[in-house]
């Protein structure tokens, strides 16, 4: 396997939106991408990852190779590369190790790593697709900056869609509050605009600190769609370049359990 | 107790490789052959319901148990008729024909308490058993209680009449309650008096209730007769020998010398010279009256249900020390039982609601090995068991009634089970109330005296905090085993389970008490079942009591010490250490202080370490000992109470330094022995004699009860000796010292030290030895010494030369024993250590490791058993690479989840609820309250544990879960925390000093870790959302396809597949023999091959593995019926 990556700020930015959540897993690489899937602990959350064959350049994998690593390690030796410089990715076909390569694009630094992999025996677990009733897209930012506030007041957000927008309310120890948004279509920055999708009304609870979590992955797009149906996991997608995406689902709150 | 684990997993391998064949391996077979019976056995029900169950019998296979135990019982039984009165199975005592009322009654007291008679004339009671097997209680009267207090200077013994009636007006009686004041010489056991009596009051009341009234008042100052007293300031007055009036009897029991024919000449030696015709009597001792001193009570005035009940005055009482014939055991009852109720689902049973069903008895006479009644008590129908009486009742208020009359006849004298005390006793006496049984509460050997169940909360450093509620059983000792072995073992668990297989090597299957209802409400057949069960869990104390001697070695307790019996149990260290002193006191005339209670902070200096020189040594380390350190310097100094000095009797009487006294090294000043000897180093000295000839004796005993009596007794003597320096040093206590306690250490820290400098000094090079002799450790009473040479037996001879050097450098009887050689030996740090033990040079002894994670039971047995594994291989085997591959195939395992889920179950006791910080075990607790509050854990109790993984950054609180739960809901156990928090650092302490610090690290870091699992729980919110996805068992690839999903192999593998059906194959083959193996090990274990097992013991080994593997071979199975559905199979 041999993948080029024209920034390795991509490859930093995925990483570190997801090793909150997810400590040790597997990245399957086969011949149309590299993907991961991977749940948190506590089997709340679950993250989904497909880099398609198309974001590298070249691309190559010839057999289905899973790629066990621990996401700490990778962090520390991802640390070393600079924002864009060139990142190679080469393994085996059966691997031991993974080799990271960084050139720089201005000058000719190169610099190579090797990372010791793992023997990561878990259960593949997937979501299937399904139809939701409620497709909300917005600036990643403003999704960000949501959940941020609400955390200050509740551990857990009420997400309601209506006709008339989208609702995000928490009630706390100290009192209580709420942002709505509106659909809302801005002609000269596309990238704000506020699309509501609506098949029928939903309102949802989620724990914000899972949020907060999956919001660390902003840096990677503009903007993000949340989808939502009753008493089905939240989906939080944030689409990546060559219609690569990072992938988060979370379980809703029922009743009156933690 | 992973010795524990080892032969029960041994013993399962062992045990079933032969019967494999025979049982069919999978639970599937088992369940069908159950099922296959039940028709059977029904329509057998239809045929016998007529006549009872009698048939019944032959069609239920016998367990083990009954095979094994009942069963033996009679042929046993048999044998014992031939030389006993008492038939098997009979309730009642030998009658009184063989007693002649008008010779001598002679029997050992067991219970002694305060009472009265019908006059209301106050008495001791003596509640005993005759060797001929008779009850007895004996009424003591003319006994008075009294107090001390020093007499004014001006006070003349004609003043004593005055003072009397001054008193009894003053105490505001109708009838005399101040008997007489005596002025007699008597000396304050507090400090040294110069040798000088002085003048005492002893004020004597009559009845025993008045004293503590008599004793505020004088105390207080409130009878300062005639101002006789001056100066009393706001302190009050200090009053003198302040024990309880049962104690004080004992203690003042006085016999002639005429009656002491019986004595050998051997306990003659020991009793003090001056005063052999003093004896005091000790609990569980035998007393004798002689022919005509008592009087047999009329049946009108009778109290109890004792079949001799008589009067005597206590001046005609005899005591025999328990020397030569004495040291016997009268033939005492011992009833052990069990109830079992019938719960509700999910809640603990609670006396209000939930009935007693059943009642297993087993009733031993001391002595004999096997009991002589077997009952249970039933409620509703139960088919017979062997050798067992079934006595069954249609309604539970008879069957109790029942059960409270067999207790009457069959008068046990000592009553065990296990957790009688905080759960038996008080659900009868609440299910009693709530049954409206008025008359059921009476199970005391007094007529008159209500059962009633106390709430008690006892505190002490020994013992924690602990809720516990006791009942009365005038006249009956109770032991409960699970107290006493509370207090007497460190165990990491203390259900009856697991004590079993701790002490006696055995299993017991662990009934859920939600099952006991469902085989209550079964048919005879199964409440059987639950008899044989009960019956079982009332005969385990019988025998854990026999195995762990405690009733030899309470009574020899008793006697060395002087307390009755329950004292033991029921009160602290204090107690017997008290009894003791004022026994020494007494006999010279000592009065002792009722010092107030006044709990200090004041610390004292302890005992000293020399700091460590840290590492493995490949070279005999000897170890020297002083011999009872503490006990040695209070004799060889001479420290005492009544020996302490101050300046003022200093200059008084003109005492010089190192004439008369001495100085300790703590700057305390005692005066020597030529001066005054100790009260202290009497005690000491004549415990130490005694312990000396109860171990002489022992060597040539020949008869095993007289040896077991023998070895409790200096077992007890040991503990007395060294308790006597704890008690000067507790301040909260009756009597501290707290002189005494820091010269103690003082001493001990001057010897250690000196210790080491007179063997560095002697043993070097210069003098002509090998090498130069090294201290490398050294703690309270004990050096480390490397002398230098690698053989064996030139350091022993180097040991025992120093031993006798050193020792010659100390006053007697300060010893220095050289006793052990450790080699190799692994210093860790301070109070850490690991090496073999050799005393001779052919053979080690044993490994002994101190402060190591092997006896600690805060952490999870993987740790105890990995560390113990690891100093075997590297002390024993001496085999290092061995032990580093055995710690990375270890962690490897635990990172894949393939270590058994009991070796990583911690417990801890729940022991209060408000901790100020949250803990694992406490949230644990809580969590499951609220998903049963029955089953859940309470305070005292040990909660089990693992941890789990949970959310990024969820506390360690947070992540602790029932293992049970783990195993039903395959919650992911979160191996990281094992390995870092619980396996790191114990191993990075073995290794480093031997590796180095690098590679060290690396057994924790290595290529091993690398291959982890990570479990699919059950549990979480988005479990039942996800859709598992198939993947490849060659490569791990996800089978998305619609072809390969359902299938096994990816298309790259295909060629493989041979291979790896193999492979899989032969893991569920596997699988399912562990588990048939498993299943019939638990089979055993319950008794019966043929019933389908329902022991849910959390504490047993077997179960969690017998959970696992049947999980494991279901997930094994589903894997392989993915090949057939695999597209490349044809």
């Amino acid at each position: 396997m041999e993948a080029r990556l024209e920034q390795a700020l991509l490859l930093k930015r995925v990483v570190e939106a997801i090793k909150d959540l997810v400590q040790d897993c597997n990245f399957d690489c086969n011949d149309t991408g590299i993907a991961l899937q991977a749940m948190d602990n506590s089997h709340v959350a679950l993250v989904s990852m497909l880099l398609k064959a198309e974001a590298f350049s070249p691309y190559r994998c010839d057999r289905n190779i899973p790629i066990g690593i621990n996401l700490t390690s990778l962090t520390k030796v991802l640390r070393c590369a600079q924002n864009d410089d060139i990142l190679t990715l080469k393994a085996e076909d059966s691997p031991d190790t993974i080799n990271l390569t960084f050139e720089s694009s201005e000058s000719d630094r190169l610099s190579e790593y090797d990372i010791k992999l793992m023997d990561i025996d878990q259960d593949h677990l997937g979501i299937p697709e399904t139809e939701y009733a409620a497709t909300i897209t917005m600036p990643s930012a403003e999704f960000q900056r949501i959940c941020r506030d609400l955390i200050a007041l509740s551990e857990s957000v009420s997400i309601e869609a209506t006709k008339e927008g989208v609702k995000f309310s928490c009630a706390g120890d100290i009192g209580n509050g709420s942002v709505t948004l509106r659909s809302h279509t801005n002609v000269e920055k596309p990238e704000l605009n506020v699309e509501i999708d609506l098949a029928e009304p939903v309102a949802l609870t989620f724990s914000l600190k899972y949020l907060v979590n999956f919001c660390k992955a902003s840096a990677l797009s503009g903007s993000v769609k949340l989808c939502l149906s009753n008493e089905v996991p939240l989906l939080v997608e944030y689409g990546l370049s060559g219609s690569s995406w990072l992938r988060f689902y979370l379980a809703p709150k029922i009743g009156d359990e933690e | 107790m992973p010795a524990i684990t080892m032969t029960a997993q041994k013993r399962v391998l062992g045990d079933s490789s032969s019967v494999n064949r025979n049982v069919a391996p999978s639970p599937n077979s088992v369940k069908k052959r159950k099922l296959d019976r039940v028709p059977s056995t029904a329509g057998r029900f239809q045929g016998s319901q007529g006549s009872q169950n009698g048939k019944l019998l032959s069609s239920q296979p016998k367990s083990q148990f009954e095979e094994e135990v009942l069963e033996r019982f009679t042929q046993d039984m048999f044998g014992l008729k031939q030389r006993n009165s008492e038939k098997d199975q009979q309730w009642n005592r030998p009658s009184l024909d063989d007693f002649d009322d008008q010779g001598g009654l002679c029997f050992q007291q067991i219970e002694t308490e305060e009472g009265h008679l019908f006059g209301g004339e106050p008495t001791i009671r003596l509640f005993g058993v005759t060797e001929t097997g008779h009850s007895v209680l004996l009424h003591v009267t003319n006994f008075l209680h009294y107090l001390y207090v020093a007499a004014p200077v001006s006070f003349k013994n004609s003043d004593c009449e005055g003072f009397r009636e001054y008193l009894d007006t003053l105490l505001a009686q109708q009838y005399p309650a101040v008997a007489s004041v005596q002025m007699v010489p008597r000396e304050n056991l507090y400090g040294f008096q110069g040798n000088q009596k002085s003048p005492y009051l002893k004020i004597s009341v009559t009845d025993p209730k008045f004293i503590g009234r008599l004793r505020t008042a004088i105390e207080e100052g409130n009878a300062n007769w005639k101002g006789m007293w001056q100066g009393i300031g706001t302190g009050g007055l200090l009053t003198f020998d302040n024990l309880q009036y049962v104690l004080r009897f004992m203690v003042d029991t006085k016999v002639r010398t005429s009656y002491l024919i019986n004595m050998s000449e051997a306990s003659k030696r020991i009793l003090p010279s001056a005063k052999r015709n003093v004896l005091q009597m000790a609990g569980m001792s035998w007393v004798e009256v002689p022919a005509g001193k008592y009087r047999i009570l009329l049946a009108r005035d009778r109290q109890s249900h004792c079949q001799i009940e008589a009067r005597v005055n206590y001046r005609d009482l005899i005591t025999h020390p328990p020397e030569g014939e004495w040291v016997k055991m009268a033939p005492l009852r011992i009833l052990s039982f069990d109830i079992e109720c019938a719960g509700r689902k999910g809640i603990f049973p609670e006396a209000e609601h939930d009935p007693v069903i059943q009642i297993a008895n087993v009733v031993t006479r001391y002595g004999e090995p096997k009991p002589f009644v077997r009952n249970v008590f039933c409620l509703d129908t139960c088919s017979s068991i062997v050798n067992t009486r079934i006595k069954e009742y249609n309604t539970e208020k008879k069957m109790l009634m029942a059960w409270r009359d067999f207790l009457e006849e069959v008068d046990p004298d000592v009553i065990i089970g296990y957790n009688i005390a905080n759960f038996d006793f008080p659900y009868l006496l609440n299910r009693a109330e709530h049954l409206d049984l008025t008359a059921f509460p009476y199970w005391s050997r007094m007529r008159t005296t209500q059962s009633l169940a106390k709430k008690a909360n006892i505190s002490s450093k020994q013992m924690g905090n602990r809720d516990t509620k006791t009942t009365n059983t005038n006249g009956r000792l109770q032991l409960d085993l699970l107290q006493l072995i509370q207090k007497d073992y460190q165990l990491r668990s203390y259900t009856l389970n697991s004590v079993c297989a701790h002490f006696l090597g055995e299993q017991k299957e662990d009934v859920h008490h939600t099952m006991i209802t469902e085989l209550f409400n079964g048919t005879p057949e199964s409440r059987r079942r639950l008899a044989v069960y009960c019956l079982k869990d009332a005969y385990l104390p019988q025998r854990l009591m026999d195995k762990l001697m405690c009733l030899v070695n309470y009574t020899e307790m008793a006697r060395v010490t002087g307390v009755p019996f329950n004292y033991l149990l029921a009160r602290g260290q204090q107690v017997k250490f008290l009894s003791q002193l004022f026994r020494k006191a007494a006999e010279q005339g000592l009065v002792i202080p009722n010092m107030k209670n006044e709990a200090t902070d004041e610390q004292y200096e302890g005992a000293t370490v020399i700091e460590p020189v840290r590492g493995y040594y490949d070279v005999p380390i000897v170890t020297l000992d002083f011999a009872s350190l503490y006990p040695s310097i209070i004799q060889a100094h001479n420290l005492c109470y009544t020996t302490l000095l101050n300046q003022k009797i200093i200059e008084r009487m003109g005492y010089k330094k190192d004439i008369h006294y001495i100085t300790t090294p703590h700057g305390d000043r005692f005066c020597k022995a030529n001066v005054r000897k100790g009260l202290l180093t009497t005690i000491l000295e004549e415990l130490l004699l005694a312990r000396k000839k109860a171990k002489k004796e022992l060597a040539v005993e020949t008869d095993p009860f007289k040896k077991a009596v023998l070895n409790g007794r200096q077992l007890a003597l040991k503990i007395s000796a060294n308790s006597v320096y704890g008690l000067t040093g507790a301040t909260v206590g009756k009597l501290p010292c707290l002189e005494i306690a820091s010269s103690t250490t003082s001493y001990g820290r001057q010897m250690i030290e000196k210790t080491k400098e007179e063997v560095e000094q002697r043993y070097r090079v210069e003098n002509g030895y090998s090498h130069d002799a090294k201290v490398i450790y050294g703690d309270t009473d004990s050096v480390m010494v490397k002398f230098g040479p690698s053989d064996l037996a030139a350091a022993m001879k180097l040991g025992q030369d120093a031993s006798s050097f050193v020792s010659s450098k100390f006053i007697s009887p300060i010893k220095l024993e050289f006793e052990k050689v450790y080699f190799p030996y692994l210093l860790i740090n301070k109070k850490r250590y690991a090496g073999l033990f050799w005393t001779g040079t052919e053979k080690y002894d044993k490994m002994d490791t101190k402060g190591i994670e092997t006896v600690r039971r805060d952490n999870c047995q993987l740790v105890q058993h990995v560390i113990e594994t690891v100093l075997r291989k590297i002390l024993v085997d001496r085999d290092v690479p061995g032990a580093e591959d055995y710690v990375k195939d270890t962690i490897s395992d635990l990172l894949q989840n393939k270590i058994d889920m009991s070796q990583l179950v911690i417990t801890k006791a729940l022991s209060k609820n408000d901790y100020v910080a949250k803990q694992a075990h406490v949230e644990l607790a809580e969590r499951m309250r609220k998903r049963d509050a029955g089953s859940a854990p309470t305070l005292g109790d040990r909660v089990a544990y693992v941890i789990v993984k949970g959310a990024g950054g969820a506390r360690n609180y947070e992540r602790s879960e029932d293992p049970l739960f783990v195993l039903e809901h395959n919650v992911p156990i979160d191996t990281k925390y094992y390995l870092d928090n619980q396996l790191a650092k114990p191993l990075e302490r073995i290794f480093e000093p031997i590796l180095g610090e690098k590679r060290a690290g690396q057994l924790l870091t290595g290529q091993h870790t690398r291959s982890i699992t990570v479990a699919a729980s059950s549990v979480g919110g988005l479990m039942k959302f996800t859709k598992k996805t198939q993947t490849c068992m060659g490569c791990k690839k996800p089978l998305v396809g619609k072809e390969e999903s359902a299938g096994a192999l990816c298309e790259d593998c295909r060629p493989r597949m041979g291979e790896l059906y193999q492979k899989t194959l032969h893991r569920v083959s596997e699988l399912e023999v562990r588990f048939g193996r498993l299943w019939t090990q638990c089979q055993r274990c319950q008794g019966s091959m043929h019933c389908e097992v329902i022991c849910s013991s959390k504490d047993c080994p077997i179960f969690y593995m017998r959970m696992k593997a049947k999980k494991d071979v279901e997930d094994a199975g589903n894997e392989l019926a993915r090949f057939d559905h695999d597209p490349g199979i044809w």
